[in-house]
């Protein structure tokens, strides 16, 4: 697999494309499955098969949102998070494909 | 009378269907879309003089065919051209749910907003201004509390003006930045030019769906012209290598950050005010912390499916015995008022022994359904499948995975029907196959009445811990049976699942109640239909070819031998001596158990004779095996064309097998006393019958899902060696400890 094939198949969304990236997420960034700690972290980037990550767009996981986590990693397979009031359960691969940082 | 069609739609859990229910009431039937899994209701109503027809949508988040739900509400907009929509917001959760009403408006189809549940909200300290969003989205906002009717009226009487009004669809543009709306603007020039899917769509509309890689829409297009939809999806693919370029994202990301820019903008104009901090943790949020905890949410989820057994079984007992008395009733009505003959005969042992043994579990189906439709409406069922998934992943199985084995009688009474269908929504195509070929093992609702008539008669006192058990073992040899199949055959990664969890609710009375009638007509109807019809079949199949002339004659000349050998003096005189004449003289008595004892013999013997009772003693060398004799092995045939038919067949065969006047007791009585049944023998045809094929309904869509017979036949065969290697085991060891 070439480089812009692999990227075209599983890089599909970061918060650069408005040139914010850097003002978006300063930190350091690190997947989702490595959080650890309930509180609020900011998405960075979503990778992934191209239709999840464009369905977790449409339920408001995309870069520069703001999401709490309630129920971080339960002994590493999944966790709860709530964005614009409803409460999601992610896999763990779908929180392996979420960069995030403290906001 | 004009009639014309309404729609609603919105995000999963908005409150459609609630707010439908209160619409309609009980002027609404269930339906399925041509070819697909998912359901539609259709109410009807009178509005002002006019008809009108309101179906409601499945719950979907957006518009573009991520989902086969997405698919078919958008198909059912484009297609059936509803005269208005009501959009479905929950107020506590404007935000996410506004994403597919700007998908309604960049369609141009006439809305109407039902902002629901503003309760919920003011309880959480939302205040949304209704007018000034009306305002801004130049649809009508209503707020509503679908729960109890508040606002339903103005609701329908703004959605009946929006229809009336009769007006084109007008599609709103939102801007998605400079690149996106320049190639937006030129894929227009060419669909506009070509006419290409213009009868169906707006233009624009299309337009932003080919850069959603729209998988249907790029289909259509194929369709409609391979050439103009080659030119358009080359200007795409040169757009999204610019984005991929330079943003590192493709243009759905883009479109979907714009349309949620796009409603920030709006509610930041003073649309939604906080009175409470919004971080902190609402009432769902708190129970959750219990229920969906690592530790006490199984333990948890345990007792809560423990407590819905015991509430079935207990809380049924009483009306199942009374429905088993009017069937015994009826059997006894037609035995005193009919001549014997061939139609009494089937009318006892194949209608109403047949159909009344499954139509006297109504009463406990209908406490199942009761108590599911309170787990889902609750807002439990959710939290049962988030916990599954932990487990689910040991087994190679995939979190969407959960609600078709909930569906095929996770937690019992479900159909693997529905439950083979469902699995249709999941993307990856080795769970997905999993996933089909392991439902069939969940107790749906037509295994609990043999379930329920098997421990009620040989375990009477734990009913519902061994309801709990055997629905707990079929959990077990499905994941274990996916484990299987998943490390050997349908190896493969897993793919990701990301799933809501609605807020816990209080369901409404008449949602359960219509939600529990529903499930429970589905059975009653089956029970009238397919049953009835399979019992008769079975009936005739164990009737005829009857016994010969010669061995007739026979039993015939036993009894007038009996009865030339008698003293009628005596027996007249003993007849006269008895109390009151009620009890018969012991003459009496020893002349009518040798009569019976004929009758019986008799009987039997015309029942092995029959077509059905031929097959069943051959197979009986091998059935023995496991402990059923060939009467069991009839109705374990029968339960191939529906498992209720088992139950059904019990009670035609231990009828026509047994004397008429032990015929008019309930079957579990009836096998209790059987010689040929016993604990042992009971735990081992329940292991059997849980396990062995599918019934040939779920067959079929096993085929038609997996586009080949091969995994039919796989599954009716894997699963009938499987069970029966189960039943002997049981069977034989429990013999060997003596349980028996």
């Amino acid at each position: 697999m070439t480089f812009n094939v692999f990227k075209k198949k599983y890089c599909c969304s970061s918060r650069s494309h408005n040139k914010s990236n850097t003002s978006t997420c300063p930190r350091k960034t690190s997947p989702l499955s490595e959080a650890c700690h309930r509180g609020r972290v900011k998405i960075c980037k979503v990778t992934g098969d191209r239709s999840h990550c464009a369905r977790m767009a449409a339920l408001g996981l995309y870069p520069g949102e703001e999401v709490e986590l309630i129920c971080p990693k339960q002994g590493g397979s999944q966790c709860l998070l709530k964005i614009h009031g409803s409460t999601l359960s992610l896999d763990h691969e779908s929180m392996k494909n979420i960069l995030i940082a403290a906001p | 009378m004009n009639k014309f069609l309404m729609a609603l739609a919105g995000n999963p859990n908005a409150g459609k269907t609630t707010l439908f229910n209160h619409l309609t009431g009980a002027r609404q039937h269930v339906g399925n879309y041509p070819g697909i899994t998912v359901d539609y209701k259709e109410g009807s109503l009178t509005l002002d003089n006019q008809h009108v027809i309101i179906t409601d949508l499945p719950g979907t988040y957006s518009l573009t065919a991520y989902s086969e739900e997405e698919v078919v509400a958008r198909d059912y907009l484009i297609n059936q051209r509803p005269k208005v929509v009501i959009n479905i917001i929950d107020a506590s959760n404007l935000e996410r749910n506004l994403y597919l009403t700007c998908q309604f408006l960049e369609l141009g189809i006439p809305i109407v907003i039902a902002l629901n549940m503003i309760d919920v909200a003011k309880d959480r300290g939302i205040k949304i201004k209704a007018e000034k969003l009306t305002e801004l989205l130049g649809v009508p906002v209503i707020p509503i509390i679908a729960r109890n009717g508040q606002g339903t009226d103005e609701l329908m009487t703004a959605a009946m003006e929006v229809a009336r009004e009769n007006k084109p669809w007008i599609p709103t543009h939102i801007s998605y930045g400079e690149d996106l709306d320049e190639t937006i603007l030129d894929l227009m020039a060419i669909i506009d030019e070509q006419n290409f899917l213009t009868e169906s769509y707006p233009s624009r509309y299309t337009a932003i769906k080919y850069l959603e890689h729209d998988d249907l829409i790029l289909s259509k297009g194929q369709d409609e012209s391979k050439t103009t939809a080659q030119t358009i999806e080359s200007q795409v693919t040169s757009v999204s290598d610019h984005t991929l370029k330079t943003t590192e994202v493709f243009p759905e990301s883009i479109i979907a950050d714009h349309r949620y820019g796009f409603i920030k903008s709006i509610l930041r104009q003073g649309i939604v005010t906080h009175t409470f901090d919004q971080d902190r943790l609402h009432i769902t949020d708190r129970i959750d912390k219990v229920l969906t905890n690592r530790f006490f949410g199984p333990v948890a989820m345990l007792l809560i499916l423990f407590g819905l057994y015991q509430f079935t079984f207990t809380w049924s007992e009483i009306p199942v015995g009374w429905m088993e008395n009017v069937f015994v009733f009826l059997g006894d009505t037609v035995r005193n008022n009919m001549a014997e003959g061939p139609l009494r005969s089937m009318l006892i042992s194949g209608v109403i022994d047949g159909v009344g043994g499954v139509l006297g579990f109504v009463p406990l189906i209908m406490f199942m359904f009761l108590g599911i439709s309170i787990l889902e409406d609750s807002g439990y069922l959710a939290r049962v499948a988030f916990m599954m998934d932990r487990i689910f992943r040991i087994f190679g199985l995939h979190g969407s995975s959960v609600m078709p084995f909930i569906i095929s009688g996770g937690i019992a009474g479900g159909c693997a029907v529905p439950g083979v269908m469902a699995t249709r929504t999941m993307r990856s195509p080795k769970e997905r196959m999993a996933t089909l070929l392991t439902v069939p093992f969940m107790n749906c609702g037509a295994k609990v009445p043999v379930l329920a008539l098997l421990i009620g008669a040989f375990f009477s006192d734990h009913k519902a811990s061994y309801m709990m058990f055997f629905t707990l073992l079929a959990w077990l040899v499905a994941l274990i049976s996916a484990k299987i199949l998943r490390s050997t055959v349908l190896k493969g990664a897993p793919t990701p699942f990301v799933m809501e969890l609605p807020p816990y609710r209080f369901p409404t009375a008449k949602g359960l109640a219509i939600h529990t009638w529903e499930r429970t007509w589905q059975y009653i109807k089956k029970a009238g239909t397919v049953i009835l019809a399979f019992s008769v079949v079975l009936w005739a199949m164990m009737t005829y070819p009857g016994l010969p002339e010669d061995e007739a004659a026979n039993f015939e000349a036993q009894r007038q031998a009996i009865m030339s050998d008698i003293d009628a003096e005596k027996i007249t005189q003993s007849s006269e001596d008895a109390t009151a004449g009620e009890e018969l003289s012991t003459a009496s008595q020893e002349l009518q158990d040798q009569l019976t004892t004929i009758d019986v013999i008799e009987s039997e013997a015309a029942l092995r004779h029959s077509l059905a009772g031929q097959i069943g003693t051959s197979l009986e060398p091998i059935s023995q095996m496991a402990g059923f004799e060939w009467r069991t092995n009839i109705a374990l045939m029968g339960g191939f064309a529906a498992k209720e038919v088992i139950v059904s067949t019990l009670g035609t065969a231990y009828s026509m097998g047994e004397i008429e006047a032990d015929a008019s007791q309930p079957l579990g009585d009836r096998l209790l006393e059987s010689p040929h049944w016993n604990r042992v023998i009971a735990v081992s045809a329940m292991l059997f019958i849980m396990f062995y094929a599918p019934c040939f309904v779920t067959v079929i869509c096993i085929a038609k899902e997996a586009g080949t017979w091969k995994w039919a036949y796989f599954s009716m065969a894997f699963n009938t060696v499987f069970a029966f290697i189960l039943s002997v085991a049981v069977y034989q060891i429990g013999m060997f400890l003596g349980l028996g």
